[in-house]
């Protein structure tokens, strides 16, 4: 039974009223907005809420700034997405199902040559087609587009060369299926195939039709798109390192394999605005897209974001098909749908770079790592896509979680007449990750350490600086090394198992969220705006730009608001579907969302907070600073039966103020080095896991079978553990298909034979292990309530576990992914013939004796884990940067303490005169803007 | 125009509705659904049977869509995701596809929903090894099948026990509450 307002407004004695209690022997009436299923407010859930606010959650990191916000209600609790519902019972709409009245069905005309000069398109017997509506060619938009700006070189079609087979040459739109496929088939284009590249070395080299052409910027006549050096540290120390394990590492491109194709609907209403409908993971970028290509302002454009049917990276950028669909809407009148099949979701690719990674680790006698030292050159397919970035990140994101005495990375990517690689989970960290890992577990085998061990003597301590600058916030690395050893029983199996059985450990370490945006205009542009606006019904209705992919963003944000508000998740709605009513957030990308997300959720919310305390202090008389928002209802901390329910006090707020609005946003704080390409792997806060793989290899065949898995994360802390679990064990699956099974495999003439996925195998239920997820929180100073990302650094650590698991198995390294039965098979066909077995079930296994660092580096990390635990709960704060393992003062510049110490962004040519380095080639070449220099 | 493989007259009770339409003679029965008849909760992953994401029940039996002619299930009784809830009432299967995490971003679900609840309908006590056969033809690229496994599970234990799913469009929270049930105690003190 809710209280009801009184008979005359006016006449209530509010000015005599300081207890918060209604003047009895009033008539109450039915407050306008009241009833429902709960009519007592519920007491506050101190399980949730922490130590240091008077709850009962242990705090074993200290406290965290935005735990004053916390009142129990969903933080830290698992709850089932937000849209769920929609989603099990069909009514989820995705980019396809999207059905407008009068809609024509577009197609699209793609180029069947690797690489090729269009001479002519004859479109003029497919327009005279009945029920053809629309056609359109590269001569209908000639305005350049591109995810990064820097690198904008996509055109909605092909100007005048087609780069790759699948590139987008014509469209059409018709009265339905049948009839665009008839119309598209009609169109004549006259090519000139030109010779096309295939292997990105060739890439390296001059050409005389390079792939695309940059203007001056141009890197001579190669087809390298982007080049990175980076030098930190002592090389020289690193270079006498007597502990040294170098690799050459393949690993093969890979596809996203998300279950819904991508698709597309676009409409100009009558007024003559642009509706776009589709699956997109950054709707902000598409709408500069757009707006770029169809030369009209962005306020003419609405971007729908759709249910998007799994992301993973490969719905990040402004596509191609995005703008053909807006062409023909506008040419034809009338709404066009483009739904894509499986195979042209393979032409669009974005997914993960084909690589070769030269990989050397190095450990001085102490059991330190003296440095890592990696040659990444990858395989960038037609488009720049996000390429610029993923090139700087197969190398800066190996400077942790170790302390390293030096890092010298040259990598570089190439154009290829493939079809392009982007963004995909873990962006461009997971192949060097992998490579690192393995050297770290060579390099552990070499000393006769526990690689265990190893790594827990050698961690970035939390609130420090890597080698090229990155701030380190927090870092559970430790406790996550800590609790996969323990369950998985590392101790006792490690070493100790039978051939063909082996356990195998890795970590990983991601960014959480990516510290600039793409584009940097206006610099102080915010990476996330939330608006929150409550109105006489009490509930909160949140617009974001936040696009939820299923990774449940909209549920986060949910969380964040109900949290601050103390409201229950049903009275919390989201709108983040329309760029018309959502503020600007940046998109899902670079694991972003939840930590800038909801920082800007929790600023709006509490802003909103504010207003209805101030309301309630009004009403009861009490001051903020003795009121508590409990569920629904604020009452005095001292006497909870004195208070007012939240319909009230915001009833009041909106009597007093009109309306009841409050936004936030987020900015990343100043951070980083100032070399250039410091801002690449820049970030606000880093995520850490640990994970333990074992695996069983079938000797005589080659077969690998996962058996389980343990995986720590530390995600800051887990606002939501469903979702958290979720993230962890889809990661794992994801990286499981790329270790083992799945691939992009081109033909020997440079075709791809597997665009579909019966050839492209993602693992199935019956190939899964169970996987025993962990969650560590480490509490991040920034994130919100502690949180970091959860949804791209699970992935990185599954791939080398798998990979040391199976040298702990086999004792061979893997340095080609994925491993494949046929691939595993040559390699013990190999290794039988150079250790000469003749079976290879008389294979030696690897066996563990541990030398005399073994007890040192155990020493080191017990004092470290108390150094680290210090500084955790903040009681030591002094500085600390990469180098103080190493003797450094991390106060003073490290180049004064070290007589050779480097910080070079450019080359020299002594740092090029390796010749089996390859992406160091790249550096050959001179842009044609210093050719004038020479 | 392509030449017309000539229409015909198709019948089906989809979802308990007698639908006619009228279908080209090699019409498959995913683009009939999806175009005609409307259910656009039956998705279209890959047109060739290997992601599940069509999955319907015809007679009772899963099948995929997509390698299935309209003609085929000419007079039958299919059921699509749209089917399974009873009114507002969502099938077990899909309440616990929710609570347990079983759909993130939800494409693959209609297809693993029908599946599952064929086999909760045949066997209402399946062991994880007899989920994960029922599933076997399903692909899901976000769960990593973990949790789709623990849904199945928890939905046919809820089956058993005959409970069933809330309305949802009972009453939600009440914004303007009452003080806890004794408001003489602090708050959180009654455990």
């Amino acid at each position: 039974m809710a209280k009801g307002y009184r008979q005359a407004p006016g006449k209530s004695g509010d000015k005599k009223r300081t207890d918060g209690k209604r003047v009895a022997g009033q008539q109450d009436f039915g407050v306008p907005g009241s009833g429902g299923s709960n009519p007592h407010s519920n007491l506050q859930d101190l399980d949730y809420v922490p130590e240091s606010v008077g709850g009962w959650k242990k705090q074993p990191r200290g406290p965290h700034v935005h735990d004053r916000h916390i009142t129990g209600m969903t933080i830290g609790k698992s709850v089932p997405l937000v849209d769920s519902n929609w989603k099990v019972t069909g009514q989820a709409e995705y980019g396809d199902d999207i059905r407008l009245q009068g809609e024509l069905i577009g197609k699209i005309l793609r180029s069947p040559h690797h690489y090729a000069k269009i001479r002519s398109i004859d479109v003029s017997a497919a327009e005279a087609m009945e029920g053809v509506f629309a056609v359109a060619t590269g001569q209908d938009s000639v305005n350049k587009f591109g995810v990064l700006p820097v690198t904008k070189d996509e055109h909605a079609m092909a100007q005048d060369k087609v780069r790759h087979v699948g590139d987008l040459v014509a469209c059409v739109c018709a009265i339905d299926e049948a009839t665009a496929i008839e119309a598209m088939n009609a169109i004549i284009v006259d090519y000139e195939v030109l010779p096309s590249i295939h292997d990105m070395e060739d890439g390296l080299k001059d050409s005389e039709h390079p792939i695309h052409d940059r203007g001056k910027y141009h890197i001579g006549e190669s087809n390298v798109q982007k080049r990175v050096f980076q030098q930190f540290g002592d090389l020289d120390g690193m270079k006498s390192a007597p502990f040294v394990h170098e690799s050459d590492w393949e690993t093969a491109g890979l596809h996203h394999g998300f279950t819904e194709p991508h698709a597309v609907v676009a409409h100009w209403d009558p007024a003559g605005r642009l509706t776009v409908w589709t699956p997109q993971q950054v709707p902000h970028y598409l709408h500069r897209g757009l707006s770029a290509v169809l030369d009209i302002p962005m306020h003419q454009i609405n971007v729908h974001r759709t249910f998007v049917g799994g992301g993973f990276g490969g719905k990040s950028d402004p596509f191609p098909h995005e703008m053909c669909a807006a062409i023909l809407a506008r040419k034809s009148g009338r709404p066009v749908r483009i739904n894509f099949d499986r195979e042209e979701v393979y032409w669009i690719n974005r997914g993960r770079h084909p690589s070769r990674i030269q990989m050397g680790v190095f450990a001085d006698d102490e059991g330190r790592i003296a440095g890592i030292e990696t040659d990444a050159l990858i395989d960038g397919g037609a488009f720049a896509s996000f390429g610029h970035v993923t090139t700087y990140y197969n190398g800066v994101l190996h400077t942790a979680p170790y302390e390293i005495g030096a890092f010298n990375y040259t990598g570089a990517r190439v154009w290829t007449n493939k079809p392009a690689s982007g963004a995909m989970r873990g962006h461009g960290a997971v192949n060097s990750r992998c490579a690192v890992e393995v050297g770290i577990d060579a390099v552990s085998e070499q000393m006769n350490v526990d690689p265990m061990t190893f790594r827990l003597a050698n961690l970035l301590p939390p609130h420090s600086r890597t080698i090229t600058g990155f701030r380190v916030t927090s870092t559970g690395m430790r406790e996550c090394l800590a609790k996969v050893r323990e369950q998985s029983g590392w101790d006792e199996k490690f070493r100790n198992l039978p051939l063909g059985k082996g356990i195998g450990v890795g970590c990983g370490f991601f960014i959480s969220g990516s510290g600039l945006p793409i584009h940097w205009d206006p610099e102080n542009f915010p990476h996330a705006t939330v608006h929150l606006q409550c109105d006489m019904d009490g509930g909160v209705t949140v617009h974001t730009g936040a696009a939820d992919i299923g990774q449940g963003s909209d549920t986060a944000v949910a969380q964040a608001v109900s949290e601050v508000l103390a409201l229950p998740l049903d009275m919390i709605r989201i709108r983040s579907k329309e760029s018309d009513t959502a503020p600007v957030d940046l998109g899902s990308y670079s694991s972003r969302v939840t930590f800038m997300n909801c920082n800007a959720a929790i600023k709006a919310a509490c802003e909103l907070r504010d207003k209805v305390m101030k309301a309630a202090w009004e009403i009861t008389g009490y001051n903020p600073d003795v009121l508590v928002l409990g569920d629904r209802r604020i009452y005095y901390k001292h006497d909870p039966a004195v208070g007012v329910s939240w319909l009230e006090a915001v009833h009041k707020a909106q009597a007093d103020v009109g309306s009841l609005i409050a936004s936030g946003a987020y900015r990343t704080p100043p951070m980083g080095g100032v070399h250039k390409g410091a801002a690449a792997g820049l970030a606000p806060a880093y995520s850490f896991s640990a994970y333990v793989a074992e695996v069983d290899v079938d000797v005589e065949t080659g077969f690998v079978k996962i058996t389980k898995a343990w995986a720590a994360h530390d995600c800051g802390k887990a606002l939501n553990p469903l979702a958290v679990k979720g993230q962890i064990i889809g990661s794992c699956h994801m990286g499981m298909g790329q270790v083992l099974s799945e691939e992009m495999k081109y033909g020997r003439d440079g075709h791809l034979m597997n665009p579909d996925l019966l050839d492209y195998k993602i693992m199935s239920v019956h190939e899964m292990p169970d996987v025993v997820p962990i969650i560590v929180e480490s509490n991040d100073p920034e994130g919100p309530f502690g949180a970091k990302e959860a949804g791209e650094g699970p992935l990185l650590p599954i791939l080398p576990a798998v990979c040391n698991a199976i040298y702990d198995a086999i004792g061979i390294r893997i340095n080609e992914l994925p491993v494949t039965p046929d691939r595993l098979h040559k390699r013990i066909e190999k290794h039988c013939r150079k250790i000469k077995v003749d079976d290879p079930l008389d294979l030696p296994v690897p066996r563990f004796e541990p030398g005399p660092l073994q007890q040192v580096l155990v020493e080191r990390a017990e004092a470290h884990a108390k150094r680290d635990h210090l500084r955790d709960i903040q009681e030591d704060r002094s500085s600390y940067v990469n180098g103080v393992l190493f003797g450094f003062d991390p106060d003073k510049p490290m180049a004064e303490q070290k007589e050779g110490w480097r910080e070079a962004v450019v080359p020299t040519p002594q740092d090029l005169a390796d010749p089996s380095k390859r992406a160091a080639r790249a550096w050959g070449h001179v842009e044609r803007r210093h050719r004038g220099d020479e | 125009m392509l030449p017309s493989a000539g229409k015909e007259t198709w019948n089906a009770s989809v979802n308990e509705e007698q639908h006619e339409h009228l279908v080209e003679s090699n019409a498959i029965l995913l683009d009939v659904l999806r175009d005609q008849v409307g259910t656009l909760g039956v998705k279209r992953g890959c047109d060739m049977g290997t992601c599940g994401c069509c999955a319907v029940l015809i007679d009772g039996e899963p099948r995929l869509s997509c390698l299935c002619l309209a003609k085929e299930a000419q007079g039958t009784q299919i059921v699509t995701v749209e089917g399974l809830a009873d009114g507002h009432h969502l099938h077990p299967i899909q309440q616990c596809f929710a609570e347990a995490g079983g759909s993130q971003c939800g494409f693959c679900t209609p297809g693993f929903l029908i599946v599952s609840a064929a086999l909760l309908d045949e066997n209402p006590e399946p062991s994880r090894d007899e989920i994960k056969c029922a599933i076997e033809g399903n692909l899901c690229r976000c769960t990593g099948y973990q949790q789709i496994v623990d849904a199945v599970e928890m939905a046919a234990s809820m089956k058993r026990n005959g409970a069933i799913p809330p309305n949802p469009t009972d009453p939600k929270s009440d914004p303007h509450p009452l003080g806890p049930d004794d408001p003489s105690l602090p708050p959180g003190s009654s455990k």
